[in-house]
């Protein structure tokens, strides 16, 4: 059986778009933090709470301070899915929301990695998400789950 | 005196506090547009404006402000600007937090979750119990709170304020109300609340522009359900209302309502809400009007910032015309 030009086209498409979302779903996640306040190591829910907003300070009595990539980036993508459970859209919403109750401060949101990298190494109590090796060592990167990578 | 020394303390706390963070001031807004048909007409309109301001003054203090402009006829302007939270909040350890100024009195979930961001309302208006009068909206006072405690994610509000028929500057009696409510949130998306507050109204006080003129003593008992799945939305609140005079003893009002929403897709959302309120015969406080309401609707969320809805509400009660009105509104955020 002999498939038309069109349909192989639509077939290449297909295999793209689906290897595209294999790879991110395959992306992996790391967590930074400033070399005060955040621990050397966390379990992935305690991750997710602390970056839900649900603790306002470190052990060390260091205020958190969240970093993230926007929503609109393949980084900020990624971390809304796996870390949020949510599209860009939802997390933009769920921050506004609580900000509006009063009940947390906003993340500061990054257009680029270093830019993320610069700010958690300037902040004490700030934790980011990236998804390369960090590049500035002023940082920590947070073993989550016993891994460097999630 | 003694709050003298307590007015102290807390300044101590405030200069003394660790600053490690330079001011980080930021203003954003919510508005809407309207369009109804009722009565044979259409008509066009806006919602307030609402510009709410938040501060992180240093490593302890923050600041949020939210004031609104809103058409008010009565006004040589016709319009009049309110200011409808001043929340100083100081974070006393971990997630407990002292709370100064004026809050929306945490006895309720819409009240204390969308405040006048129309962009957040599930549905255009809010629900029947607000306009009622049946909690206060607001209070003015002192409290402490705390959230996302332990593995239920305990959160608790209680709350000292001045009381319904005070100004904004001035307790109108010695009485002060007390709220106190708690939520658990068991699962994600999922919490349940319950509540009550407590004031006695004096004789002569003036509320929601009203004279009383009986000295009135409240308890509002409130629970709540909300879950906003990834498909499934719910949210469920009722409020039993119990006001005291000595010439009629205790008369109870139910106000209630329900809310569902189903996620066909990330951005259109189709919806329902039933409206109750039950006054006890003898009701003297309320404006007693037992009052029902379905509203039936579609929303549809451009993106977090702004949000189409379109609804059909009918009303029925028991001293006022039906309702029969089709509404729209585009609520934005900025």
């Amino acid at each position: 059986m002999r498939s038309s030009p069109g349909s192989r086209g639509l077939l290449i498409i297909l295999l793209f778009s689906m290897s595209l979302f294999a790879k991110s779903q395959e992306s992996t996640l790391i967590a930074v933090g400033n070399q005060s306040g955040a621990p050397a190591a966390m379990k992935l829910s305690e991750l997710r709470a602390v970056l839900m907003g649900e603790k306002q300070r470190w052990k060390n009595g260091n205020r958190i301070i969240i970093a993230l990539m926007k929503t609109n980036t393949s980084v900020g993508k990624t971390t809304s899915a796996r870390i949020y459970e949510m599209s860009g859209d939802e997390l933009n919403k769920f921050w506004l929301a609580l900000v509006f109750q009063g009940k947390a401060q906003p993340p500061y949101f990054f257009n680029s990695t270093s830019d993320l990298e610069n700010f958690v190494a300037q902040n004490p109590g700030a934790i980011g998400i990236l998804d390369k090796p960090i590049t500035d060592h002023e940082i920590k990167a947070i073993m989550i789950d016993g891994q460097k990578t999630f | 005196m003694k709050g003298i020394s307590f007015l102290i303390c807390i300044s101590c706390f405030v200069f003394l506090s660790h600053e490690s963070c330079a001011q980080d001031t930021q203003i954003k807004g919510f508005i809407g547009v309207l369009t109804t048909y009722d009565k044979n007409k259409v008509s066009f309109g806006f919602d307030e404006q609402d510009l709410f301001i938040t501060s992180v003054i240093n490593d302890r203090v923050s600041l949020l402000g939210e004031s609104v402009f809103k058409y008010t006829p009565s006004t040589p302007t016709e319009f009049s600007v309110s200011i409808e939270r001043v929340i100083i909040k100081y974070n006393i350890q971990g997630n407990h937090n002292l709370i100064l100024g004026k809050v929306h009195t945490p006895l309720n979930y819409w009240n204390d979750s969308y405040h006048h961001g129309r962009v957040f309302y599930p549905t255009i208006d809010r629900p029947l119990l607000f306009a009622a009068n049946i909690i206060p909206l607001h209070t003015v006072g002192i409290g402490v709170q705390g959230f996302d405690l332990g593995k239920l994610r305990f959160g608790y509000d209680l709350f000292v304020g001045n009381g319904l028929g005070s100004t904004e500057i001035l307790d109108n009696d010695k009485n002060k109300s007390v709220t106190v409510a708690i939520h658990i949130k068991p699962a994600d998306r999922l919490r349940l609340g319950v509540s009550w507050y407590y004031d006695v109204i004096a004789k002569g006080a003036s509320v929601h522009n009203k004279i009383i003129n009986w000295k009135v003593n409240q308890h509002l008992f409130s629970a709540s359900v909300s879950r906003f799945g990834k498909k499934l939305e719910i949210l469920a609140e009722s409020t039993a209302g119990i006001n005291h005079t000595d010439t009629t003893g205790s008369k109870t009002t139910f106000a209630s309502y329900i809310y569902t929403g189903y996620k066909v897709t990330d951005k259109i959302i189709p919806y329902l809400r039933f409206d109750n309120i039950n006054y006890q015969r003898g009701e003297i406080y309320y404006d007693k009007n037992n009052t029902t309401s379905i509203v039936a609707g579609i929303r549809y969320e451009i993106n977090y910032l702004a949000v189409v809805k379109l609804e059909y509400q009918y009303q029925h009660s028991e001293f006022s015309d039906n309702i029969n009105k089709v509404t729209g509104q585009f609520a934005i955020g900025f």
